[in-house]
């Protein structure tokens, strides 16, 4: 076995002064996911500044080399994703956070992380778009995320939408993607990157940190190995740890092959990543519902926005007469369409308030058309929808 | 403000109460901190929940701020200013813009200097605090977070203990400037009790 | 210079600039238009000849927010293959670039040291500060060893790039440094390189008073003062290839350094204040 280099082998993990104590801390959401991080294992941040994600690099630049890790700021963000990819392969969990620009540019990288099955975790702190857009928060690259990638090639992407679930969902987010070896998108607003809430930290041993499964782990020697084989998630090998693997990201055979090409090997490969995301969607997906019992309307959002929605939700049924149910969707991607149509009954129209012009609305329609008698949605630019705007939005529609 | 209620499905849902605080002004005015600051307090020290948000313009200095600090003992779902209980107002056009807002009978807290004209003062109760002058005389603009907290102190002293702000402070300004901008507090916290205007 | 300003700024009246009080950017502005107007008049190049392209960052806002000419307000980094686009559209525009030490020296990079090959017709006009001021004070590939920034919190262990080097061995005919406060050699500089057909490089140290802390007055005398003009003799290399070893040095790996970053900081117990 190669010789373990850095202060990456093992140690991570052990000295409880790294991290903050137990306790209840007042942090930025941008902060929050950077703890979080931590905790997961993430040793390695490569980024470049853009508002508003800038907080969170240069937090990081402070807390990465405490607990022995280590901070690049690259020269764009293309190379910052690449920089992920390389620190993953060399067997330490890596982030990055962005904006709507860089994540722009770092779709390539995410497709090549895709089909090379890399784990790492992108945060995207969205702001208003097309173009340099403006500085206020949004929601506008939610399907970016699931199809910004050239080949539509599957993802998962989250939403948190307090400082706590920056801190918790970014440990999910890592977890996910070194359980289904693949790149984590944690797609969120500008509201809840710069938001300050208490931050309530658990001990680490409540903590659950999910590592890849390796070859070596499964006592699969060097010359058994197939690196895109051996079940649905296939054990990683790491550069160094004596096993050869090479890191392809053209269509390839369970043995690595590139060059053995048909149609057949292109639609087995495909498929295969599809299938392991895909058709894994009710264990990895969440949502959160409530009021949903023979609720006539039904609220779906996701992010910031379901901090007003809750907040529209409540207000309604302390007697407005509005009979409002509410999902949240936690899981953006894959799109957890079972799910949602097991708990779903028949209802009048489903309202969609989004920080965009509409983009989730899709996926939801797909899925509930049959449910109700429209989808409506909710569009708010540039500032969080406020619960009296969504309410008169919903009295509207309803009467 | 506090509504215990059930649904016609026999939902019971309570409203927790909110106070809701929002400040604006400048950029480079301190509007951020302040809220900080108010946050963290509360939060931490007074082990209240509390969310912080703001907002301004892209240039480093002189646009316009806002920044805003929902409180409650509950849950806090919109994270925003509704209808706000205390607002402060450190230019005309914060005040301007924002004065809509805040609830009748609520607190106004501005800084006379930069503030000349308070349309319809008479729906609120209306404090005049020189926070710029104050920080001046302490020793800069920048020390004039600290006297507007102060002058805050006893307007939301059923919520947040002096001690609490004080803590708050210390550990949010650079090491070598605690003990000026205790003394600015100080003296934001003591401005003519008796001049504090209806 | 007031008649090559919009009448209007993006808030309002055109003067006070929106840039932090005692930033560069106005002087660049200045300059670069005494520059122009003395084209205007002397060359007589046509007004409607002159584009303006601009990057991201604070240089990036001379462009659309005040000057009255043709402009684009374009991605970071890639202002410059805008600029070799619309030069393949008409070959006769005078193309002026405004961007800054990371826009050129980051994301840009490639794009600049193409440019410089390919020496297209453009005049960069690279404001130099050092650091990215619109994004709140993170280091950049300019800023020196040892300086302390939002994202070198305990001290840049890079070595900066000379932006000047760079473009003169990629290939740019016309290179020079100057600062602003020296308004008269900037506006000579910026009038040769609209003037030279090809690709100049004027890079023009630019003080951020708000990021670097220090009162503009200090930082204007500090380029004063700590600045030095080179006159160097330049062999005549004509029809020859230069071969050989062009440089053997021991330098620190930058993993190696960062590591001494890792042992002062690394958080054991002893270090934690509560």
């Amino acid at each position: 076995m190669a010789k373990k280099i850095g202060a990456h082998d093992g140690e991570n993990r052990t000295h409880d002064s790294y991290f903050l104590k137990p306790g209840r801390y007042y942090l930025q959401g941008n902060q929050a996911c950077i703890e979080g991080a931590l905790m997961a294992g993430c040793r390695v941040y490569a980024g470049y500044p853009i508002t508003p994600a800038v907080e969170t690099m240069e937090y990081a630049s402070q807390r990465f080399p405490q607990v022995g890790g280590r901070f690049i700021q690259m020269e764009d963000e293309i190379a910052s994703a690449c920089a992920l990819i390389g620190s993953s392969w060399g067997g330490v969990k890596a982030l990055t956070a962005t904006s709507g620009p860089g994540f722009s540019l770092m779709q390539e990288t995410i497709s090549i992380a895709v089909m090379s099955e890399t784990p790492m975790v992108i945060i995207d702190i969205q702001r208003a778009g097309p173009g340099q857009g403006y500085i206020t928060a949004s929601q506008q690259d939610v399907m970016q995320a699931r199809w910004g990638h050239h080949g539509g090639g599957p993802i998962i992407a989250l939403a948190p939408s307090s400082v706590q679930e920056m801190f918790d969902l970014t440990i999910e987010a890592f977890n996910l993607s070194e359980q289904w070896r693949t790149p984590v998108l944690v797609m969120v607003e500008e509201t809840v990157g710069h938001m300050r809430e208490p931050l309530v930290i658990p001990p680490r041993d409540a903590i659950e940190v999910i590592e890849r499964k390796k070859p070596q782990d499964l006592g699969i020697p060097p010359q058994d190995y197939l690196p895109w084989g051996h079940g649905v998630v296939a054990p990683m090998a790491n550069w160094g740890d004596g096993y050869n693997v090479n890191f392809v990201a053209l269509v390839h055979l369970e043995d690595g092959n590139i060059a053995r090409y048909s149609p057949q090997a292109n639609y087995h490969c495909v498929e295969r990543l599809q299938n392991k995301i895909e058709g894994n969607v009710d264990e990895i997906s969440r949502i959160e519902t409530k009021f949903l019992e023979g609720c006539k309307h039904l609220i779906i959002c996701y992010g910031a926005v379901s901090r007003t929605a809750m907040e529209a939700v409540i207000e309604a049924h302390e007697g407005n007469g509005l009979e409002l149910g509410y999902i949240r969707l936690v899981t953006l991607w894959p799109f957890p369409e079972e799910k949602m149509r097991k708990i779903v009954g028949n209802v009048d129209t489903i309202f969609v308030p989004e920080m965009n012009l509409g983009m989730m609305r899709h996926p939801i329609t797909e899925a509930l058309r049959d449910r109700c008698k429209k989808v409506v949605s909710i569009p708010s630019f540039g500032i969080l929808h406020s619960p009296e705007y969504i309410l008169s939005r919903i009295q509207e529609e309803t009467s | 403000m506090n509504l215990q209620g059930s649904s016609k499905r026999g939902y019971r849902v309570k409203k927790d109460e909110r106070f809701e605080i929002r400040i604006a002004g400048f950029g480079g005015q301190g509007i951020v901190t302040i809220g900080r600051i108010l946050g963290e307090a509360l939060s931490i020290y007074e082990g209240k929940n509390s969310v912080n948000t703001q907002s301004y313009g892209p240039e480093s200095r002189g646009g316009a701020c806002r920044s805003e600090v929902v409180i409650s003992d509950g849950e806090i779902h919109y994270p925003n200013v509704r209808k706000a209980d205390l607002f402060i107002a450190l230019s005309q056009v914060a005040l301007d813009t924002y004065i809509a807002d805040l609830r009748e009978g609520g607190i106004l807290l501005f800084d006379p200097d930069s503030v000349k004209n308070v349309p319809d003062r008479d729906k609120y109760r209306v404090y005049e605090v020189p926070t710029m002058e104050i920080a001046h005389d302490i020793g800069g603009v920048k020390f004039q977070n600290s006297v507007a907290l102060g002058a805050l102190c006893p307007l939301i002293d059923h919520m947040i203990k002096e001690s609490s702000l004080r803590q708050a402070i210390s550990r949010n300004v650079p090491p070598k400037t605690v003990e000026t901008n205790m003394n600015a507090f100080e003296r934001g916290m003591n401005y003519g009790e008796e001049d504090r205007g209806t | 210079m007031l008649k090559y300003l919009k009448e209007e700024g993006p808030l309002g009246p055109r003067l006070p600039l929106i840039f932090c009080p005692g930033c560069g950017s106005g002087q660049v502005l200045n300059y670069t238009l005494h520059a122009v107007d003395k084209l205007i008049e002397e060359d007589e190049v046509r007004r409607e000849n002159f584009l303006f392209i601009s990057g991201i960052g604070c240089s990036g806002r001379i462009t659309s927010h005040y000057l009255n000419f043709d402009s684009a307000w374009t991605i970071h980094g890639r202002a410059l293959a805008v600029a070799t686009g619309a030069l393949l559209a008409n070959p006769a525009f005078k193309i002026v670039v405004f961007t800054g030490d990371g826009d050129t020296g980051s994301i840009g990079g490639n794009h600049f040291i193409h440019a410089c090959r390919r020496n297209i017709d453009v005049t960069i006009l690279c404001l130099n500060n050092g650091l990215y001021g619109m994004t709140g004070g993170q280091h950049a590939p300019t800023t020196p060893l040892g300086a302390i920034t939002t994202t070198t919190p305990y001290s840049n262990r890079e070595e900066a790039f000379d932006l000047c080097k760079l473009a003169e061995i990629a290939g740019a005919p016309y290179v020079a440094r100057w600062t602003t406060a020296h308004p008269q050699q900037v506006i000579k500089s910026i009038m040769k390189g609209l003037r030279k057909k090809g690709t100049a490089l004027i890079e023009i140290l630019s003080q951020c008073p708000v990021h670097e802390k220090m009162s503009p007055v200090t930082l204007l005398k500090g380029f004063r003062t700590k600045t030095i003009h080179v006159n160097k003799a330049k062999e005549s290399t004509v029809g020859k290839t230069f071969i050989g070893e062009f440089c053997d040095l021991d330098k620190r790996e930058w993993n190696e350094s960062y590591q001494e970053i890792i042992d002062q900081f690394l958080r054991t117990n002893d270090k934690i204040d509560e």
